[in-house]
């Protein structure tokens, strides 16, 4: 009841989490209409709206918050207030479109900070702060990436398989019941009559290659395409921003258009360019999957290519920028001793970069617009309007350069490229957005409503609906996400931007996706593993990490502005902070640490870690692959086996000749498999004298017969071949469980009986040493006692309800193995010892496993009925293991006499009689045969010995054929006669008890000699497959002959 | 939905609940509003005296879940208890359990199975094949191709070599299927 009410509150729970995670209904009704695919886009945009959450609550409550509450307020710091020819547009619409006025000197950007190091009551080093932010955005991002990318991983890992089912699962699985859209619907079966005709094809023609030449020329033509159209893209960003520098120059007012051309360009391009690429990929004839990977891989290209000529481009105006700013200072005398210092020590390093001419020209210059300025300015801005943008033009431009430093009153080069990142961003909504409507929506509506007054079918023909092409949306999604990595330093809001930004892009997209799109006809496979895109995620991180650091490491931060102004590189808050704040001892330490003498060997052990770590990695994916070979083989194996099986199966009833040829080698298997579980039971049932024990003891029993169940329900879920192993495990249990429960005086044989399986199991696999004598006359000892087991078998059957059966025959068939296992026992004992060490190891554990395995049976039971492949009608039977003594209860009385002589050979085997004592056995059953095949109360020993005859006598699979024979006679026989169906029961019970047993016997074998592993396995695989389909014929003729 | 208790008892409850932990309560009161919308002369909304009451093939193909499937009768065939389509209010709930997003792989197999098995032999033979692609693709493959899948995909996933998919087979073969559990459900 517990367990119940707390599943109810986990359900609950469950239901109240899903509540509370954002768009999950709405991603669910996409997924729904559309398949997995088109969700697949939803769900990674919510992830990336969650990293921007985070890195929105990093910047706000880290940067924005404290210097919103605890730093100066507006107007009363330089870099705080508006100059004051710029403070009567500071409100005019294009400006504030261009992120000027006010937006400018606001906590959006970089320059607004102030580089007062402790702000406020309590501190808060915000200069500090801003630079930690900063790094920790990366540091973060890249951590949830590699993160959700291992996860990703594993869990592909984990189902992960290149099997060749590829027609299978283009049928059974390739429609998504998700799907409940009947556009989609229609879609959905094209691609799916695309796929699979793209499978007939790929199957029929493989080596088809017509027209090579043409194609690699076709090729050519379209990766040369493809690179100029990059190229061009590339120059026509780089062009632009240059022609807008210039403009700023040359113009007194710059129109909105000329603002923003460098955004709207860059935005243009990624819209267009792609489209373009997906035409040329027309030309180049490749299979769609691939020319769909050439497509991604291009529009990558793209988008980092433009996103890295505008950074540069940006850049490189940013150099012009404080190369001027650290000129203008230096050759001025009026300036402040402090900035007189810095200028001076950074003339030396970058006049190497500006040639000497324009040094000079710049001296003069700001001079002259020094002069001019004071005349215009309040001596509070003269230190900042010294700054002109570029020295190529001349001195008569007078008024052109006050524009110019009016333009340019605060020189800020970090706000401008945040300026510059977060106009881009706009303008990629904006475009974004009047795509989807334009191009999705009106398109949408056209072609729904035009189509009947048009002349062609608008929605099959040429406009039809826009299709959602999952992955140029996430490749878009990615380049939105590096433009915020690239731009986050310079803007702290523009995480918080971002995060608006694709809440509306989320609303939008799927209102769109639902009236508007249809799914795109090739669904993109790696859109279900999410990995491909964070690869690219991750790659386009790196690459928008660099320019950030660069510039962080390279430039110099503005004079006038923001957190870091005044100092040399911005990276030196960490080391003033650690010279000033912390104690003398951990600028040592820290100085220590950074000097070559750690971080060489750090850097070493780094590579060498990586190394090692890349090499263990390899080393596990080619044992990977090797054992995924091994189990495609396996299972090859396997499928062969399972023909010839058939085969054999079918001859069977018709050639009683070729059978007993196959069924000879596999009797003496099959008498190896029987000969645990039977003297299990017995065993159990030996100590349990009185009637009232009976009951536990056919527990007992039907424990240890149906234990190895487990193993098999668990392997049968998997490929055939791999139970091995498990079952190996699961033995040691079914083995303690009789053991359990038996009397205290006998646990000494029983135990040995259970153990000396694997040897008779190597013994016959060929391992050839013959010492075997000492154990068996103890063997020879427990005779008697197990004598008497048998006679109490039949008591406890009574127990149950009797059927009518011959018990004879199942006697007979285990008898057959236990015989089989004593001669070849007599071969070889060299293993005793081990063994005995074995005993007592696994004895201890055994124990407390028993008391659960009841339940795990039944829990089990039925999925290995199911699942088991090979062996069907076997399966069927493992119900009546018990039932199998139940049924031998009828005789109890009458023929206790003949059971017991029955099972005489029985007790002796399991003891591992030696060969001397089987002599007269074979000898009387050889006889019997011969005799009274037909005669009621021999029958059981009869049956028994002639099975036992072929057995008995095989030390090789040569005399097994030989011995094949006799064997045949009696069956043909016996086959004429009808079977009882509960003998048939019966009979079949026992088969898949002495299955159970011989998986019992490999796991042992595994146990004691570890080198007959494979061969054991694959052998007793084998033969208990075949066996089992063989015995059971066998046994079926068996009975007849009883009836 | 907001009047659970007037549409089932608390034992009723109780034992779908633990029947098909697969589903969710508040689900289970959901999909009883579903049933009722289907045939709402049929149904009554008080379900606490067990009233035998089945839904007819037709009624139930016609949900917007189902429309666009094109296995759509077979799926109702397969839960329906007489075989016929007529689907109670247990086959109803059992049907989406199974095609639930948290349903096991192997009860999906099971089911997916007995979708796609049309002459119910247990055994996926050339002819349920057939049917199957022909569903799927509206008939648009040729006679030959429909053969040449069908031979090629039975070639694929036969074990035993009898021309046939048995269960296990199929089982064998959808359990590796990368995209199977995420196809195979539906979302109510």
């Amino acid at each position: 009841m517990v367990s119940q009410l707390l599943k109810k509150i986990s359900r609950v729970l469950y239901n109240i989490v899903v509540l509370f995670i954002p768009w999950e209904m709405r991603i669910k009704k996409i997924e729904s209409h559309f398949g997995s695919g088109v969700a697949s886009y939803f769900i990674f945009l919510r992830w990336l709206f969650g990293i921007n959450i985070v890195l929105t609550i990093m910047t706000g409550a880290f940067i924005v918050l404290p210097e919103l509450l605890a730093g100066p307020p507006f107007g009363t710091t330089r870099s705080k207030t508006i100059p004051k020819d710029h403070l009567a547009s500071a409100q005019d619409l294009d400006t504030i479109w261009s992120l000027g006025g006010y937006l400018q000197y606001s906590v959006l950007f970089y320059g607004y900070y102030g580089n007062v190091r402790k702000i406020g009551s309590a501190g808060y080093r915000l200069p500090l702060a801003y630079f930690m932010v900063g790094m920790a955005v990366f540091a973060y991002s890249f951590i949830t990436l590699l993160r959700k990318m291992a996860k990703n991983s594993r869990m592909s890992l984990s189902g992960a398989s290149d099997e060749n089912y590829t027609f299978c699962w283009r049928v059974f699985c390739a429609w998504d019941y998700l799907i409940g859209n009947p556009e989609a619907a229609e879609s959905k079966g094209a691609a799916i009559v695309n796929s699979i005709r793209e499978a007939i094809v790929e199957e029929q023609e493989k080596k088809k290659d017509t027209s090579l030449a043409v194609l690699i020329s076709l090729r050519i033509l379209a990766n040369i395409l493809v690179l100029l159209s990059l190229t061009g893209s590339i120059y026509i960003i780089y062009f632009v921003v240059d022609r807008s520098q210039k403009l700023e120059q040359e113009k007194p007012e710059l129109t909105l258009w000329e603002k923003n051309e460098v955004s709207v360009v860059v935005s243009l391009i990624t819209m267009i360019a792609p489209s373009a690429f997906e035409l040329v990929a027309q030309l180049e004839m490749y299979h769609p999957r691939t020319s769909l990977r050439f497509q991604l891989a291009r529009v990558l290209v793209l988008y980092l290519g433009n996103l890295y000529s505008l950074i540069i481009a940006l850049l490189d105006k940013v150099n012009s920028m404080s190369s001027a700013i650290s000129v203008g200072p230096g050759n001025l005398s009026d300036s402040t001793s402090y900035l007189a210092t810095i200028s001076q020590s950074t003339e030396d390093n970058l006049s190497t970069i500006i040639p000497d001419i324009t040094e000079r020209q710049n001296s003069t210059l700001t001079r002259t617009l020094l002069e001019l300025n004071n005349s215009m300015t309040t001596v509070k801005s003269t230190t900042s309007s010294r700054q002109p943008m570029r020295m190529q033009s001349l001195l008569n431009q007078t008024v052109l350069y006050e524009y110019n430093t009016r333009s340019q009153q605060d020189p800020c080069w970090e706000t401008y490229v945040g300026q510059e990142m977060l106009k881009l961003s706009i303008i990629d909504m904006i475009f974004t957005v009047a795509s989807i409507l334009l191009i999705d929506f009106i398109r949408g509506l056209v072609v729904r409503y035009l189509s009947d007054c048009c002349c062609w079918d608008l929605e099959s023909n040429f406009p039809e609906y826009g299709e959602f092409k999952i992955a140029e949306n996430v490749l878009h999604l990615i380049y939105n996400q590096g433009m915020i990595w690239m731009g986050a330093f310079f803007s702290p809001c523009l995480p918080a931007f971002n995060v608006l930004k694709l809440v509306g892009l989320m609303y939008l997209r799927s209102w769109a996706v639902l009236t508007c799109n249809v799914p795109h006809q090739q669904v993109f496979r790696a859109s279900r593993s999410n990995n491909f895109y964070l690869t690219m995620l991750l790659f386009m991180l790196f690459l928008c990490m660099l320019p950030t650091i660069f510039a962080i490491v390279r430039y110099r931060p503005s004079q006038y502005c923001g957190p870091f102004s005044g100092q040399e590189k911005i990276y030196d808050i960490i080391s003033e902070t650690i010279a000033n704040d912390f104690p003398l001892w951990f600028s040592k330490v820290m100085s220590y640490v950074t000097s070559p003498v750690v971080v060489l060997p750090a850097l070493l052990l780094l590579f060498m870690l990586i190394y090692y770590l890349q090499s263990i990695a390899r080393s596990l994916k080619v044992t990977n692959s090797q054992l995924r070979l091994q189990l495609q083989t396996e299972r090859t194996d396997d499928k062969k086996k399972v023909f010839q099986l058939a085969a054999a199966h079918l001859q069977a009833p018709e050639g009683g000749d070729k059978k007993p040829e196959q069924e000879s080698d596999i009797t003496s298997m099959e008498s190896s498999a029987r000969s645990t579980s039977p003297p299990r039971r017995n065993g159990s049932i030996t100590n349990f004298e009185s009637p009232v024990r009976h009951g536990n003891s056919i527990r007992t029993i039907t424990q240890s017969a149906s234990r190895p169940d487990i193993p098999r329900a668990a392997g049968a879920t998997q490929s055939p071949t791999v139970p091995v192993r498990q079952k190996h495990k699961a033995e040691p249990v079914a083995s303690s469980s009789f053991r359990m429960y038996s009397s205290p005086s006998v646990p000494q044989r029983q135990v040995r009986r259970v153990e000396y399986i694997p040897i008779r199991h190597s013994g016959y696999l060929g391992s050839t040493s013959g010492s075997c004598r000492s154990k068996s006359y103890h063997n020879m000892a427990y005779k008697p006692c197990t004598r008497y087991a048998e006679n109490s078998d039949p008591l406890f059957r009574k127990t149950l309800r009797p059927m009518h059966t011959e018990p004879a025959v199942i006697t007979a068939q285990s008898y057959v193995g236990h015989r089989a296992h004593s001669t070849r026992y007599v071969i070889i004992n060299e293993h005793e010892a081990r063994k005995k060490l074995m005993r007592s190891n696994t004895r201890i554990p055994r124990h407390y496993r028993l008391a659960d395995e009841p339940t795990e049976i039944v829990e089990l039971y039925p999925r290995n009925v199911k699942c088991y492949i090979p062996r069907p009608p076997h399966r069927s039977h493992q119900p009546h293991l018990s039932e199998e003594e139940e049924e031998e209860d009828p005789k109890s009385s009458t023929r206790r006499g003949s059971f017991r002589q029955s099972k005489r050979p029985r007790p002796l085997s399991d003891l591992h009689q030696t060969a001397g004592f089987y002599i007269g056995d074979t000898i009387n059953s050889q006889l019997s045969m011969e005799q009274g095949l037909y005669s009621d109360e021999e029958e059981g020993d009869q049956e028994e010995d002639w099975v036992n005859d072929p057995q008995t006598n095989i030390r090789g699979p040569e005399s097994a054929h030989r011995y094949g024979e006799p064997y045949v006679k009696p069956k043909t026989k016996h086959k004429v006669e009808p079977s009882l169906t509960e003998s048939d029961s019966a009979s079949l019970a026992s088969s898949s008890d002495q299955q159970n047993s011989s998986t019992d016997q490999y796991i042992q074998v595994i146990h004691n000699k570890k080198k007959y592993l494979k061969s054991n396995a694959k052998l007793t695989k084998t033969k208990s497959k075949s066996s089992v389909k063989l015995n059971v014929s066998g046994t079926n003729d068996l009975v007849c002959s009883n009836v | 939905m907001g009047n659970k208790q007037t549409i089932f008892t608390d034992e009723q409850l109780d034992a779908y609940q633990v029947r098909d932990s697969i589903l969710t309560f508040f689900l289970h009161c959901s999909l009883h509003g579903r049933y009722h919308e289907l045939a709402p002369h049929l149904v009554p909304m008080d379900y606490t005296n067990d009233p035998d009451v089945k839904i007819p093939l037709a009624l139930i193909v016609n949900m917007p879940e189902l429309k666009e499937n094109p296995f759509r009768n077979r799926i109702v065939e397969s839960f329906s208890e007489d075989g016929q389509g007529n689907l109670s209010f247990n086959d109803f709930v059992d049907m989406f359990s199974v095609l639930s997003e948290m349903a096991p792989r192997e009860l999906k197999a099971i089911f997916a199975f007995k979708i796609y098995d049309f002459n119910v032999d247990n055994y996926i033979c050339k002819e349920d094949l057939e049917k199957t692609l022909n569903k799927l693709t509206k008939e648009e493959l040729t006679p030959e191709e429909v053969n040449l899948v069908c031979e090629k995909a039975i070639e694929e996933a036969d074990l035993d070599g009898d021309n046939k998919l048995s269960f296990a087979d199929f089982e064998n073969m959808i359990s590796r299927a990368p995209d199977f559990l995420s196809t195979f459900h539906i979302r109510i």
